[in-house]
């Protein structure tokens, strides 16, 4: 198995590959019919065009952990929402080989109303997956997100680090090929961090492939084989993990050495 | 894992010049979240109304009371005669009034569709169509037992059973493609328009005026007729109207069902389509 993996590896097309992504899109105020109405008799036009994303490349292996990092407002979470599909390309191609998983900040939640236990079914069920299939592992999902009762009250009474296990518990267990975690680590504690950067290694080890988003640069240096920094919309570095954070911390000291020690 | 890594899904994203998803594949993703869909709605109704008993009898009690009211406003302006009459009359009302309380929960369901899923769209990758159906799935679930009380009603009130009601369903496929095509414009406009959806009530209300509710559509006097008609609900609630009274339906009034329900479905799910990966940007 080992030696056929390896020989595949070399034939197979990287399942993330993204080529010269611009991204731009127009900032406007809050469109209203009454902001039309007036805008039409004054004549004004105030549109202003955001580039979040400035020409980056990039390619992700199977089975790779993939780093990002970059200041706020560096394009990250913009890449992720455009591999998964949730914006378009305005320039560039970005190809996906296999199913992937979001895992937003917000993690699952379609409904706070609803419980966590129907979230979890609903959750598994947009992914595409039977009920059936979302049955099976439910059991695991609950106990790994560590909910106990409060499974069975509505979303809106859970902490942010509650809402962030859970979510990261049904990504994991719903037998992910792609998955893209932003920040949601960020919301647990360190127990939980301990826990989800091991259950990332397990899934690696599966072939999944990871790309995970955060400021705690020491998790990207231990966790990811490989990282990407951006930086105002554009590559800065792309290599080895330690190489990586070292170039971003080396870079971001200079210019602001309080920041770069929070990130820390 | 071998099987997955010979032929895994392959997802190209590229700038696209007609604006419009490959169709083929958007129908099998919408057709793969139909567990996903039938679930949220019916959560989504559990946490509505949740398990109180006056909640559940809501549904039916809040249209029922509206025809109520519009019994007493007609018969306060103008009194009717016979027992018969006046039985036909509230038949009618409670009739109309619960299939355009389908039609409006379905309109107001579709302004709130996208920007209430708001994090999910901004966060997954669904085909967003999803949300404007569930709305419409919503509505219709809602409009089920009202539809079994008015059946029961219609016996008490000696209305007509007939052959003429096996065209019920043919109608009731008509109009949810009608109310579906409403919901993808409303939910796609209040995206690039808020505001919109303040003026949604008043709308709602000068439509009912302008429908066939409050009267039927034997009362309408000829000289307005011609413009009534231009309103889609004058053929939906026309011919139901007439199915409810034992008659079939006109083939006029089947072939301009037929037109609107084409229409207004084939222009909601093109102007959602073309908008649907803007909407993101706009949230």
């Amino acid at each position: 198995m080992p030696f056929d993996s390896e020989t595949a590896s070399l034939a197979v097309p990287p399942t993330i590959e993204v080529q010269d992504l611009w991204l731009r899109y127009r900032s406007s105020q809050e469109a209203t019919l009454k902001r039309t109405l007036v805008g039409m008799t004054q004549r004004r036009k105030v549109t202003r065009y955001v580039e979040a994303l400035r020409g980056v490349s990039f390619t992700v292996q199977r089975g790779s952990v993939c780093g990002v990092i970059g200041r706020n407002g560096a394009g990250k979470s913009t890449l992720f929402r455009t591999i998964c599909g949730i914006l378009t390309p305005s320039e560039g191609r970005v190809v996906v080989r296999g199913h992937v998983t979001p895992l937003f900040s917000l993690g699952i939640g379609f409904n706070r109303e609803l419980t966590g236990r129907e979230n979890v079914l609903l959750g598994g069920l947009a992914m595409g997956l039977a009920p059936e299939e979302v049955q099976e592992q439910y059991q695991a999902i609950v106990a790994f997100a560590e909910l106990a009762d409060a499974i069975d009250y509505p979303m809106r009474t859970y902490s942010s680090g509650m809402s962030a296990r859970l979510g990261f518990a049904v990504a994991v267990h719903l037998d992910p090929e792609i998955v893209l975690i932003d920040e949601a680590l960020a919301a647990g504690d360190a127990r939980f961090k301990k826990k989800s950067s091991d259950k990332i290694s397990e899934l690696c080890e599966r072939d999944c492939t990871v790309m995970i988003i955060t400021h705690g640069v020491r998790i990207i240096s231990s966790l990811a084989d490989r990282c990407l920094w951006l930086d105002k919309g554009r590559v800065m570095a792309e290599g080895p993990a330690p190489d990586v954070v070292d170039a971003y911390l080396r870079f971001e000291g200079v210019l602001d050495e309080a920041t770069a020690a929070e990130d820390m | 894992m071998a099987e997955p890594s010979s032929s895994p899904t392959v997802h190209v994203y590229e700038p696209t010049d007609t604006g419009l998803p490959p169709l083929h594949r958007y129908l099998r993703e919408i057709w793969g979240r139909r567990a996903f869909m039938w679930h949220l709605s019916r959560s989504e109704l559990k946490a509505q109304h949740y398990d109180t008993v006056i909640g559940q009898a809501w549904i039916v009690l809040d249209p029922l009371l509206e025809a109520a009211v519009y019994y007493l406003l007609r018969t306060v302006v103008r009194p009717i005669g016979t027992d018969a009459e006046r039985n036909a009359l509230l038949a009618h009302l409670i009739m109309a009034v619960f299939f355009f309380g389908y039609t409006r929960a379905s309109l107001m369901g579709g302004t709130k569709a996208i920007l209430s899923n708001r994090n999910t769209v901004l966060n997954s990758s669904l085909p967003r169509l999803v949300f404007p159906l569930v709305a419409v799935i919503e509505a219709f679930l809602d409009f089920l037992p009202t539809f079994v009380v008015y059946m029961g009603l219609h016996v008490l009130l000696g209305q007509p059973i007939t052959a003429a009601l096996l065209w019920l369903p043919l109608i009731l496929v008509l109009l949810t493609m009608f109310n579906l095509g409403l919901a993808l414009l409303a939910s796609t406009v209040t995206v690039f328009f808020r505001d919109a959806s303040d003026i949604l009530p008043y709308a709602t209300r000068i439509w009912l005026y302008v429908s066939p509710v409050l009267f039927t559509v034997s009362e309408v006097p000829p000289n307005i007729a011609p413009y009534l008609k231009l309103n889609p609900m004058y053929w939906f609630l026309g011919s139901l109207e007439l199915i409810f009274t034992g008659h079939g339906p006109t083939a006029k009034g089947l072939f301009m069902m037929t037109v609107f329900a084409v229409a207004v479905f084939g222009l909601g799910a093109f102007y959602f389509l073309r908008r649907e990966r803007d909407l993101a940007v706009r949230l």
